[in-house]
């Protein structure tokens, strides 16, 4: 067996559902327990509402759990974050170089990687001009670029793969799957569609109302999902 | 082992925080027409509605009025600005916050840093005006650099804090914009200690932007230095202040992001 990346037992946390003191808990998660291994793909499936959005920000480090526990191993474990702080009045690599550092890259490390970034957005000269005289593709490829070539040790992708007009949706989609699949690179792979699930990962824990309730080989756990779509 | 990866960390997050200011300051250049020079001409814009208040339409309370109320002015809108930006920094950073984890500390360094670089146009800009009338370099300003520092690390103090409180009672939003009036009236910028009663002076002294406002005029316009006992006390007043609200920000490190704005 690979090394763990880390691990939950029993995990859940806890929002304020209204501001002040007279605001109730709301368990967004309740129990939910699996670990990560070095070099898998894991699937999370569950649907809207089902926490795992909050699952996303527990892996990440964003906040800690209000029972149970979290084991990071010492990774890094970043979120797929497109156009994460950008500022609009700045040029593209101006927000390329911010994002990568808000992301956790020292500036040489950023900076160095600028001609790949600038390459795959295919902005051309419009890399350096302001952000704010963009369509909205040409963010979405910004966005993407940037966060696609920070490569944290541990990747959590949700929903999104590929972003943008056709064609670029398309390229990106491809490359994504390319790293998702790779067999060095650990990720999860957070989605309510099962389809993509069942393609891309190696293992899938199902999350429904805050639990963690099934783990396994993503053809198992499909099928009981669906079955428990169709029953419920 | 540890103690490299520490400073790597370190590092990383000091190349952050100077490049977000970096950042910061270029946008807010780029918002506009005239650019970076609203930072001079807005304070200016401001201390022109006093000058034709106090200086035109009253009797000048003190002689030489204009360089006395410049000097207070500009020392305290840098304290001004920073406080109330620093009241929304943690509570506006919410999107952010939802993607990556960071140290919640370095949204007021980096706002503080922003603001005091701009203060510094307006401050160069105030040296030049009194040099060019009647208020040379002396041998005060030697004690120059310190009256900033600690203006700084009391600036420093109350932005960190309230950065650290707001998110949980947004209300105080207001409660601080109208706090900052109040305290701008009874820092002294418009009228000076002498013209108090004995009786009211010791409270008007209490006031550590008071003493502040009150040092630089010692040094800028009357060439002498400031009271040290009173700077002493509010530096240790001051990093106190800092070393307590850094700890409550590091407390909630992990609850802010659970705090929808």
């Amino acid at each position: 067996m690979n090394k763990k990346v880390f691990s939950l037992h029993e995990v859940g946390i806890s929002y304020r559902k209204k501001r002040g003191i007279f605001g109730e808990p709301f368990w967004a998660l309740k129990k939910v327990s699996f670990d990560l291994y070095q070099g898998e793909t894991l699937g999370v499936i569950g649907r809207n509402g089902a926490g795992k959005s909050t699952l996303m920000r527990i892996m990440s480090g964003i906040v800690k759990p209000d029972c149970g526990r979290f084991i990071n191993y010492g990774y890094k474990v970043s979120l797929l974050s497109l156009q994460l702080g950008f500022i609009s009045y700045l040029t593209g690599r101006e927000n390329a170089i911010l994002g990568g550092m808000l992301m956790g890259l020292r500036r040489k490390e950023i900076e160095g990687r600028i001609p790949a970034i600038k390459e795959f957005s295919e902005l051309g000269d419009f890399f350096e001009k302001p952000i704010n005289t963009y369509s909205s593709g040409m963010n979405a490829r910004l966005g993407f670029s940037v966060a696609f070539q920070v490569d944290p040790d541990v990747l959590l992708v949700d929903e999104v793969l590929g972003v943008g007009d056709e064609e670029f949706r398309l390229k990106s989609t491809k490359v994504m799957q390319e790293r998702i699949r790779s067999n060095n690179k650990t990720v999860v792979f957070i989605s309510h569609d099962a389809k993509t699930i069942e393609k891309l990962c190696d293992r899938v824990v199902w999350i429904e109302h805050g639990e963690s309730r099934m783990e396994g080989t993503p053809k198992q756990v499909v099928n009981e999902y669906h079955c428990y779509l169709h029953t419920s | 082992m540890f103690l490299t990866s520490l400073s790597d960390a370190m590092l990383t997050y000091l190349e952050l925080i100077l490049y977000k200011t970096y950042a910061d300051l270029k946008a807010e250049t780029e918002r506009t027409y005239l650019g970076f020079l609203w930072w001079i001409f807005e304070p200016i814009l401001f201390m022109g509605v006093f000058y034709f208040v106090f200086g035109v339409l009253q009797k000048q309370p003190v002689p030489n009025f204009v360089p006395f109320l410049l000097v207070g002015l500009i020392t305290w809108e840098w304290f001004k600005a920073c406080v109330s930006h620093g009241s929304s920094v943690i509570y506006g950073q919410y999107p952010l916050m939802q993607h990556v984890h960071l140290p919640k500390i370095l949204f007021p360094i980096i706002l503080i840093l922003t603001d005091s670089f701009k203060f510094t146009f307006v401050f160069s800009l105030l040296l030049i005006y009194l040099w060019s009338t009647i208020y040379p370099i002396n041998v005060a300003y030697w004690a120059l650099p310190v009256v900033l520092l600690v203006e700084l690390l009391f600036t420093m103090a109350i932005t960190f804090w309230v950065a650290a409180i707001v998110p949980f009672v947004p209300d105080l939003r207001f409660v601080i914009e109208n706090l900052l009036t109040a305290v701008f009236m009874i820092s002294g910028v418009f009228f000076s200690a002498e013209q108090m009663t004995e009786g009211v002076q010791f409270y008007f002294y209490l006031n550590p932007l008071a003493n502040l406002i009150e040092d630089y005029r010692k040094i800028l316009l009357h060439g002498q230095f400031p009271d040290w006992s009173a700077l002493m006390l509010i530096t240790v007043v001051s990093l106190i202040g800092i070393f307590t609200a850094m700890q409550v920000i590091r407390r909630f490190e992990y609850v802010y992001p659970k705090i929808t704005p």
